[in-house]
């Protein structure tokens, strides 16, 4: 309630414009304050599903014990909450595991294409904008939301090669966004300016002297063109000093040095780009992140849980196999880690020029593919969302019937301020933004 | 101001456009007061030059300059109340108007200092081109040279699988250029099954001039085009998505290089292999077509004469925008500055500094693990700064540039930028030749600038380091060797773009109901068919810049053979042709400029005449004092174009000017609007006589583009022109400032060596890089056996 305006919060009452006047004499209603908080919002994916009954809660309402694989969120459980029951219905072209991430966010078919999957037809890229984009768009066509990127797309260990697979995010139909999965490469892009501009600074003198030698050096009659040249110099000086300080409002981060992209190294790389997302949220620079971690079939092999089968492999096992399911729950157990490793660095990041923390102002979403791996079903897709960013009630579960994901993604929509009618493939949006979430 | 002057100027504003040739250095003041008694200069030298020295110089009562920024009329205030000092106010206010006048133009104004200057060699930056091409050599120095042979298409490995499985490669075979369409079949039906191959071409572009390149693969199926990269394509349509079958991508190119190209194709599923399991082979059609799109021309297939299949090293190509140099004076030269040109190296030193440092490795050789790391990088950061200032450093440079940059304890990587940030922001990579006695590096350095527009590469540098580029001869051979680089020859026809004044492309849109069939497409086939035509003439074994005039063959296509009425195949490619014997004649009747002078529907005798004139002959002409709109030729139905501009010049005022401009453009009348041959208009014969007025007073009188053509190859006006002109565009000083009779000497060099154009670049580039730029003294003779 909060978040939304005036406007909005009278359309939603379904007044007109007769009782206008006198619903806004009302000086209970507290909308004193006009200016909105910031919020953030941030897509977490893992893949191949999780094993059901280590995931899920058992009952709805008020969380109070959770399972083996969201143990890592116990001391978030206030502000988590935990939707069963949410299926991806997009059907058409391609296979589940190429629906379920291309579908995810886009709630809308992919194209029919030359990718073929294990089963199914082949299919290419989905047919429309991804949600993350979607809201991104309509906080950067406002002022008062505008961020110098908008939105950051991260990535952990994606495969250097595009394919329906490794694809989440879509700026449009056919139009997929390439995750930056190299940390150091995401350093440039959110640091790189300042870098070059302390660079700068550090020539200046050297630079000047230079001139003054060179300058001698050379007739008198083309002097002129040095002394004009010594000229500008002073100016960019005075520019690079006039530069605000501050203007991130904390230190460039350091980044661990020469960490490779190697399947090892995924814990390191994750946690440098939590840490990088952290930082751009507290300097203002995009309101909206998803993070992909590895992709859809995803073969991280987790030796650092003694795990040395590839994730995808494991994920095809039969219930049965108790050993296998066993490691499948340590790795969703590990992802969960990730999770609750970004909302702990949120909570403790005050809000600048705000009361609270980011994390009062962000909700996580973290999601997959596919709701269990060995059915490769779309249903249940886990939906496990953390912070206070969207206004919804946390601490609790909620379980629904089977409704289409394409209403969760109106809901985050609508939670952002983007109150859009229907998002993706309009016939899975009957009914609108889910109830309950609020 | 005189009647007389504003009358002519009147009538000129509502006549014509008034186009005054020769250099219009007499004054307001002096113009038509002839008559009137004293004019300015004369009042000038009986009263004022006696204190003030007879051009303004000062003299012993009054011993500074007459310079100054006032303006005319202020200045004429100021003579009339206080000149001459001992007996003010005796001067008119009417002569103190002409004086002021005379004073302004001759010697007091900036402009008239500016001309006055004795011509000398200029401290210079470098210009957009040179920064360009010099990044990329330095930057290539470190990567290896592309390599260029003659053999020319692509290299194409098929494969009967889906991807390129060594072991399924089946066919290999040099491509000429990539449009296939192999319908339902295999490339070859008994080597390929029909749903399932792959293809791999690769080799290198051969960019024929810099700008920004589109590129179009189309294909129903599979393909990935990677252009001076080979990691990343720049068009990635391996997932077929929807019914795109058409892929765009730009990237901008430097000319004169090689850049390494690969394309591959799969007509296949990709992902999961179902074949084992899915037997079913849909009748599915394959076609792949390779084009690009160059700025303002139609898509073409990328044409064979500009792919080799050998590959060879990526290029840096810089992409930071630059403000345009100054081209005032007809060539693009650096002697002069601005903040946004400041700006602009401060950004491009940032991008060449980041491409270094995210391939440091690879670049300087030293891997990350090496144990002496920070040693051999100091080395590499040496090299690199030697490289940029085209000379050895000293011991304080290094200690200024290297030492400074890994000093204070800085993490390497940053030490690297930093030092590359000083370098190239450095006076002694931005400019040319920063003072000091000249050396063999200064002469090296004169030799790549202008024929490369680059820095030396490390043959050039070694011949300078060990004493083997001091004689003319040791510095001719050089020349000629560096002649046979693509870099000099895309300089040198840059210079003939921008010669005929077609290196901007111009609009050369045309009447759809006049010139049916003259589009885009026929447009761009004609831009190279005139490139084909000057390379042609450069590159033979004669070099004959005659030929540029007395040819008259064509390269047509079978396009553009349909539209000039020859008789060739409709998908012929590009090949010699005599459309009508004895009609054509070189650049003159060349049907890409006859369309760049001439209006959409009618020629333009007068663009014509004008390009003669200025370009060719090397005639002053000064623009008209004002926008004209030509004589609409509906409102004189029955008149050819001649008689219609016979009739709008035909004032006296008119005539100074077009007396020389519309003969020269008559004897072109043969040639219509998008330059076909025709010999009636309106019904009638044209007329196509004309005449000139030589600069030594002889009128020379010809009937026809044929007699024109004959008359320029063997004028000794046009060979001056000529020689002056690719003097400047080469060496970017005036070529006065290399001595009074340096273009005379190269006129007669021209003349010695068969009007060789090859020879006649080479000898500028030898005379430019004999002279010692701390002797600038006026009329010095080159050394040339020094």
């Amino acid at each position: 309630m909060s978040n939304r305006s005036r406007r909005e919060f009278i359309r939603d009452l379904g007044l007109g414009g007769a009782s206008l006047p006198f619903i806004l004499n009302l000086p209970s209603l507290g909308f004193a304050n006009q200016e909105r908080r910031k919020q953030r919002i941030v897509v977490m994916f893992s893949p191949n599903g999780v094993v059901p009954s280590a995931f899920w809660p058992d009952a709805e309402g008020k969380l109070v014990a959770l399972k083996d694989s969201l143990k890592p969120l116990e001391p978030l459980k206030e502000r988590t909450l935990i939707l069963h029951g949410v299926c991806d219905k997009v059907r058409g072209d391609g296979d589940n595991h190429m629906r379920g991430i291309g579908c995810l966010l886009t709630g809308i078919e992919l194209f029919p294409g030359n990718i073929q999957g294990g089963s199914h037809t082949p299919a290419g890229w989905a047919s429309g904008a991804s949600i993350d984009q979607e809201i991104k768009n309509h906080l950067q066509a406002n002022a008062a939301t505008h961020t110098r990127f908008g939105s950051l797309e991260f990535g952990v260990m994606v495969p250097d090669r595009a394919d329906t697979w490794t694809r989440m995010a879509y700026s449009g139909g056919n139009k997929p966004i390439a995750p930056i999965d190299d940390p150091y490469r995401m350093f440039a892009k959110l640091y790189g300016r300042l870098k070059d501009k302390e660079n700068l600074k550090s020539i200046l003198d050297d630079l000047q002297e230079d001139l003054r030698k060179v300058r001698a050096a050379v007739g008198t009659e083309d002097r002129r063109l040095l002394d004009e040249h010594a000229g500008f110099v002073r100016e960019m000086e005075q520019e690079l000093k006039s530069a605000k300080k501050d203007e991130i409002g904390h230190a460039v981060p350091e980044l661990e040095r020469g960490v490779k992209a190697e399947n090892d190294n995924i814990p390191r790389i994750c946690k440098m780009q939590i840490d990088l997302m952290v930082q751009s949220f507290a300097a203002d620079f995009a309101r909206v992140a998803t993070l992909q971690i590895t992709n859809s079939v995803g073969q991280a092999r987790m030796r650092w849980l003694k795990i040395n089968e590839g994730h995808h492999e494991l994920s095809h096992s039969p219930d049965s196999d108790k050993v296998a399911q066993d490691k499948l729950i340590r790795i969703n157990k590990w992802y969960c880690e990730q999770l609750a490793y970004l909302a702990k660095r949120l909570a403790e990041t005050p809000e600048p020029g705000g009361g609270g923390s980011l994390l009062d102002n962000t909700l996580l979403v973290w999601t997959n593919e596919l709701g269990k791996g060995n059915s490769h079903t779309l249903d249940d897709i886990p939906f496990v969302m953390v912070g206070n960013g969207l206004g919804f009630k946390m601490g609790r579960s909620i379980r629904y019937p089977k409704v289409p994901h394409n209403r969760l993604l109106l809901s985050l929509a609508h939670g952002m301020g983007h109150r859009l009618k229907t998002f993706g493939n309009p016939d899975f949006c009957g009914d609108g933004p889910l109830s309950r979430l609020s | 101001m005189p009647n007389e002057y504003m009358t002519a100027i009147h009538r000129c504003r509502s006549l014509c456009w008034a186009i005054s040739i020769g250099l219009a250095l007499s004054t307001t003041a002096e113009r038509g007061n002839a008559a009137e008694g004293r004019n300015g200069e004369q009042i000038y030298r009986a009263d004022c030059a006696s204190c003030h020295g007879a051009r303004g110089e000062g003299g012993d009562e009054y011993d500074r300059p007459l310079v100054g920024d006032r303006s005319v009329a202020q200045l004429t205030r100021y003579i009339a109340k206080s000149m001459p000092k001992d007996a003010a106010k005796k001067c008119s206010a009417e002569d103190a108007h002409k004086v002021a006048g005379f004073i302004y133009e001759a010697f007091y104004s900036k402009t008239a200092r500016e001309r006055n200057k004795p011509p000398r060699i200029e401290l210079s930056r470098l210009t957009v081109r040179q920064y360009r091409q010099t990044a990329a050599d330095l930057i290539g120095s470190f990567q290896g040279r592309e390599r260029w042979d003659e053999q020319r298409g692509l290299k194409g490995e098929y494969f009967k699988g889906r991807r390129f499985q060594p072991s399924e490669r089946v066919l290999d075979r040099i491509d000429p250029q990539i449009r296939f369409d192999f319908g339902a079949d295999g490339p070859d039906p008994k080597k390929f099954e029909a749903d399932r191959f792959s293809i791999r071409w690769t080799g290198s572009l051969l960019a024929p001039e810099t700008g920004q390149y589109e590129f179009v693969v189309r294909t129903e199926h599979a393909a990935r085009l990677y252009v001076n990269d080979n990691k990343h394509p720049l068009i990635d349509a391996w997932v077929k998505s929807g019914k795109d079958t058409e892929h765009r991508g730009s990237i901008f190119l430097l000319s004169g290089r090689a850049y390494p190209l690969r394309l591959e194709f799969s007509k296949a599923k990709q992902g999961v292999d179902d074949s084992k399991t899915n037997k079913k082979k849909p009748d599915v059609k394959a076609s792949i077509a390779l084009e690009w799109k160059l700025p303002q021309r139609a898509a073409e297939v990328v044409p064979q004469r500009c792919v080799s299949p050998i590959s060879g090293p990526v290029s840096f190509v810089l992409t930071t925008p630059f403000p345009p140099d100054d081209r005032s004076i007809g060539y693009e030269r650096g002697t002069s500055i601005s903040r946004a040109w400041e700006q602009a190296t401060t950004d491009a030193a940032i991008e060449i500094a980041d491409y270094v440092t995210s391939r440091l490795a690879e670049l300087s050789g030293v891997p990350d693990s090496a144990a002496d790391r920070p040693a051999k990088l100091r080395e590499f950061c040496l090299r690199f700064a030697e490289r940029a200032f085209r000379r050895p450093l000293n011991d304080e440079q290094k200690s200024l540039y290297v030492e400074h940059s890994f000093a204070q304890g800085r993490e390497i990587e940053t030490a690297v930028k930093r030092f590359i940030l000083l370098v190239l922001k450095s006076p002694r990579f931005l400019y040319r030749e920063v003072g000091g006695p000249s050396d063999a590096y200064d002469t090296a350095c004169r030799l790549s600038f202008a024929l490369w527009d680059s820095i030396p590469d490390a043959e050039l540098l070694q011949a300078a380091s060990s004493r083997r580029l001091v004689t003319a001869e040791q510095i001719r051979r050089q020349a000629d060797r560096m002649m046979r680089d693509p870099r000099s020859r895309a300089k040198l026809r840059e210079f003939f773009l921008q010669w005929l004044k077609v290196d901007a492309i111009p609009d050369l849109a045309k009447d759809a109901t006049q010139y049916p069939g003259f589009d885009l497409a026929a447009a761009t086939d004609l831009r190279t068919s005139l490139e084909l035509f000057l390379d042609d003439v450069a590159w033979s074994e004669r070099s004959d810049v005659r030929k540029l005039f007395l040819t008259d063959s064509l390269y047509l296509n079978g396009r553009l053979a349909r539209l000039y009425g020859v008789d060739l195949s409709a998908d012929s490619g590009f090949q010699k042709v005599t459309p009508k014997s004895g009609t054509r004649a070189g650049i003159l009747t060349h049907p890409y400029l006859m369309a760049t002078f001439a209006y959409s529907a009618s020629s333009s005798p007068i663009h014509r005449g004008v390009f003669l004139a200025r370009n060719v002959l090397g005639r002053t002409l000064l623009p008209p004092p004002e926008a004209f709109a030509p004589l609409a030729p509906d409102l004189h139905p029955k008149m050819t174009t001649r008689e219609r501009i016979d009739l709008q010049t035909r004032p006296q005022a008119c005539q100074t000017c077009h007396g020389t401009i519309n003969p020269l453009g008559f004897t072109m009348e043969n040639f219509d609007a998008i330059g076909r041959f025709r010999d009636r208009e309106k019904d009638r014969t044209i007329d196509t006589t004309g005449s000139y007025l030589t600069k030594k007073g002889t009128v020379v009188r010809f009937d026809g583009v044929r007699a024109l053509a004959a008359f320029l190859a063997d004028s000794d006006e046009v060979r001056e022109a000529f020689v002056e002109q690719l003097f400047h565009y080469f060496v970017k000083q005036p070529i006065r400032a290399y001595g009074s009779d340096q273009a005379d000497e190269l006129r007669r060099f021209l003349v010695d060596n068969g009007c060789n154009v090859r020879k006649l670049m080479g000898e500028i580039a030898v005379h430019s890089a004999l002279l010692p730029s701390d002797e600038k003294t006026k009329n010095r003779k080159p050394h040339l056996e020094k």
